[in-house]
């Protein structure tokens, strides 16, 4: 190779891009290294967890899951929304099996119905303003580690006029020894049209 | 010689491209620097040949060529077909070359003849250097002489193409850069979601012309040639309009660029798909068709349209302008469901959710909010959010709600995530009753009961509310809550989880529509539910299957 100019600055992250990987079988994609397929949203493992215990385990415990939920969140919904925006088809790869989705009232359960809910939408421009989370408590799930996830910000769906939305989740965590994967057990989106109702 | 001299071409190699310029910069026609070397296509007398607007058989290939080649003269070739027509581009090509499409989604295929010669990183940095737009390089590779990579906006594709020749290697020679419409990078290749029998149907109305027209103007390629699909890209550097660039783009196309094909090959995948939803799609498949180049997997419609300001050609049928719109037409097939009203699942979890948020607004708009202790689990959590202010927050209407306002897209620092984060009932009813007096519209309340399970219930209630007090009175506020609630005491819901988003209207409504609350407060302590409530809830238990104990206790 003959010879070139030498990089001043070298930022190589700036042209990384997006390295070759293949899109794996979403059954198989749950053996895990972080970030297996693009879809997946993976934390560590989570530690063994209870909420009874003395106060202080109990805040510490908290902390865990306030945080735990923070970065399963924030992941997510970065995923989530370009994987909607960019990668329709592979949008049915974060919700679980039976998960439900009311779509501005419209109501659609499994994978099947939104799979195809997904394919009729029009091709999407999500813009998240707003986001937060809350750890749910076991005793509302059965000790299956629940995050709430709320979010809200505009979106302009092909063909039709902009609308502020507000979205909320419900994740569910599914672990392995090596680390976490958060799917959707349900999903409720609104417009906002305030003024108007 | 001529072009069955490209029999020999096994002893001939691609040149030297700053040679060839400094030896022939006059020539006006596109001429590739390189020769095929395939037996199989030399023989194959369509092959750059027969086609008078071939330039000729020299069409650039990337095959493996020794480096010890590249001085040779190529040129002394036969350089006799001209393609004069591409000298007359009309010259609106160069704006349609300018016009940013700043459409995500369409990718692109950016070639650098010779690029083998750089360092990535290096060819890389020069090329943003001079590029006026930003641009994320997908797939980057070298194949055989060439560098590749992919971009996935058309105007980015645009920016690329502007800079051809207009950046310089460290032997002062022009690198060129050249761009074609490509399919998804196969790193991330996702079919679209996309009509495509839509998309035949009206292409399929130009198609027949267009075959005519794309005949005759490109030249014949050989469909078997294997290799980069980017064969025949043109060299036309020396020419100054770039039209001719697109003219080389053009002629990527293979001669039988049959959209029928393409669109069946699409269509093969895509039900592969549907079939196979637990399984991705097999490479082979997705490629089925590589005559097919040059087309672009599309999920908008402004994708077709940029890609056809690429193929000037296909809009004039026989002299004719076709028509884009028609194509726009795709998209708005897709229509939005229509939103519906609130969604309970039953009667009776809408009896109990109606009845709940009725008396938690009685106390919270006309009572003591710490008296809503009751209605919270012990470890409860509550958030609020409202919508950003970069201006100072005091100015914001929504101050009041300012310092307890918890949006982790904008707050990063762990600790203060954890102390907005309101945990355990006492700290929950402290919160809300510093929040201003509020008189909530129930007549607005647009509900969506989303998740239920034995063990919990989870609601979001889209409202309007009109604060009484403060700096602030009678301004009116939009909110949602989200409460996930667990069967409680007495027959009731638990509140667990509250989540709470306070904004204002969208102006274009009339406040005039917000109703005063019809409920009369009548007292101020959480009312025990009523015999027909705990028959309710009761109903609710059987239904969902839950453990009678629960309300029990």
């Amino acid at each position: 190779m003959r010879k070139y100019r030498g990089d001043p600055q070298g930022n190589r992250e700036r042209y990384c891009g997006r390295s070759h990987y293949y899109c794996e079988d979403p059954q198989k994609s749950y053996s895990y290294r972080v970030k297996q397929t693009r879809e997946d949203t993976v934390t560590p493992p989570m530690s063994e967890h209870t909420y009874s215990g003395s106060p202080k385990t109990m805040s510490v415990d908290f902390k865990t899951y306030v945080d735990q939920a923070c970065r399963a969140a924030e992941e997510f919904v970065s995923i989530y929304y370009e994987t909607m925006d960019k990668r329709r088809r592979a949008l049915t790869r974060l919700y679980l099996d039976k998960a439900t989705l009311i779509w501005n009232g419209n109501v659609v359960t499994g994978l099947d119905a939104l799979s195809k809910f997904f394919e009729m939408l029009p091709s999407s421009e999500f813009q998240v303003n707003m986001l937060d989370c809350q750890p749910v408590h076991e005793q509302a799930t059965q000790s299956q580690t629940t995050v709430l996830v709320v979010t809200s910000g505009i979106v302009k769906f092909d063909g039709n006029k902009q609308h502020y939305f507000n979205q909320n989740f419900l994740l569910t965590a599914q672990s392995t020894p090596n680390s976490t994967v958060w799917k959707i057990a349900s999903d409720c989106f609104r417009f906002q049209d305030w003024a108007s109702s | 010689m001529g072009h069955n001299s490209q029999a020999n071409t096994l002893q001939r190699r691609a040149r030297c491209w700053g040679i060839f310029r400094r030896r022939f910069p006059n020539w006006s026609e596109p001429v590739s620097a390189a020769m095929h070397i395939s037996s199989h296509q030399q023989q194959d007398g369509d092959l750059a040949m027969s086609d008078a607007h071939m330039d000729s058989g020299l069409r650039y290939t990337p095959y493996a060529i020794p480096s010890h080649h590249w001085r040779s003269n190529l040129y002394k070739q036969d350089q006799t077909h001209g393609n004069m027509e591409r000298e007359q581009k009309p010259p609106e090509r160069r704006k349609e070359g300018n016009r940013q499409n700043g459409t995500l989604g369409s990718w692109f295929k950016i070639t650098i003849p010779f690029g083998i010669k750089y360092e990535e990183k290096w060819l890389l940095n020069l090329i943003q250097s001079q590029c006026s737009v930003p641009f994320t390089p997908v797939e980057f590779h070298y194949e055989k002489m060439q560098a590749q990579f992919f971009v996935e906006n058309a105007g980015i594709a645009f920016a690329l193409k502007n800079i051809s020749d207009k950046i310089w290697d460290e032997d002062n020679e022009k690198i060129s850069v050249f761009v074609t419409p490509s399919e998804v990078p196969y790193s991330v290749r996702e079919l679209k979601s996309e009509n495509v029998e839509q998309m035949k149907l009206t292409m399929n109305n130009q198609c027949d012309a267009s075959q005519q027209a794309l005949d005759i103007q490109r030249p014949p390629v050989d469909p078997n040639m294997t290799g980069s699909s980017n064969y025949g890209i043109e060299e036309g550097r020396w020419l100054p309009s770039p039209a001719y660039e697109l003219a080389g783009v053009l002629d990527t196309m293979p001669k039988d660029l049959n959209i029928e094909s393409l669109n069946v090959s699409k269509n093969k995948v895509k039900s592969a798909g549907r079939m196979d939803k637990g399984k991705e799609l097999q490479p082979e498949k997705m490629s089925a068709d590589k005559n097919t180049l040059c087309t672009t997997f599309l999920d908008k419609s402004n994708n077709i349209n940029s890609i056809l300001e690429l193929f000037p050609k296909l809009l004039r049928l026989g002299g004719q302008e076709s028509s884009i719109p028609t194509l726009r037409g795709i998209e708005a097939h897709k229509k939005l469901p229509t939103c519906k009203g609130s969604f309970f699942g039953s009667n009776i979890l809408k009896n109990l959710i109606l009845q709940f948020l009725q008396q938690y607004y009685l106390i919270y708009d006309y009572g003591d909010r710490k008296s809503l202790l009751g209605t919270y689990h012990i470890e409860a959590c509550f958030s609020l959010t409202i919508p950003f202010h970069p201006k100072d927050p005091a100015l914001s209407s929504l101050c009041e709600y300012f310092k307890y306002n918890r949006d982790i897209k904008k707050l990063k620092d762990s600790y203060l995530r954890r102390q907005l984060l309101k945990y355990t009932k006492c700290d929950i009813v402290d919160s809300l009753s510093v929040l201003p007096k509020t008189r909530h519209d129930l007549s607005s309340f647009v509900v969506d009961m989303w998740f239920q399970t034995e063990t919990m219930l989870c609601f979001s209630v889209n409202g309007v509310f009109k604060e009484v007090e403060g700096k602030s009175h009678g301004s009116v506020r939009a909110f949602i809550r989200t409460f996930i609630a667990i069967p409680g005491s007495n027959s009731s819901l638990c509140i667990i989880n509250d989540k709470l988003f306070v904004g204002d209207p969208i102006p274009k409504g009339n406040q005039s529509t917000f109703s005063i609350p019809m409920a009369t407060p009548s007292s101020t302590c959480m009312p025990a539910l009523s015999q027909e409530q705990q028959e309710m809830v009761q109903a609710f238990s059987v239904q969902s299957g839950m453990n009678l104990k629960w309300s029990q206790k």
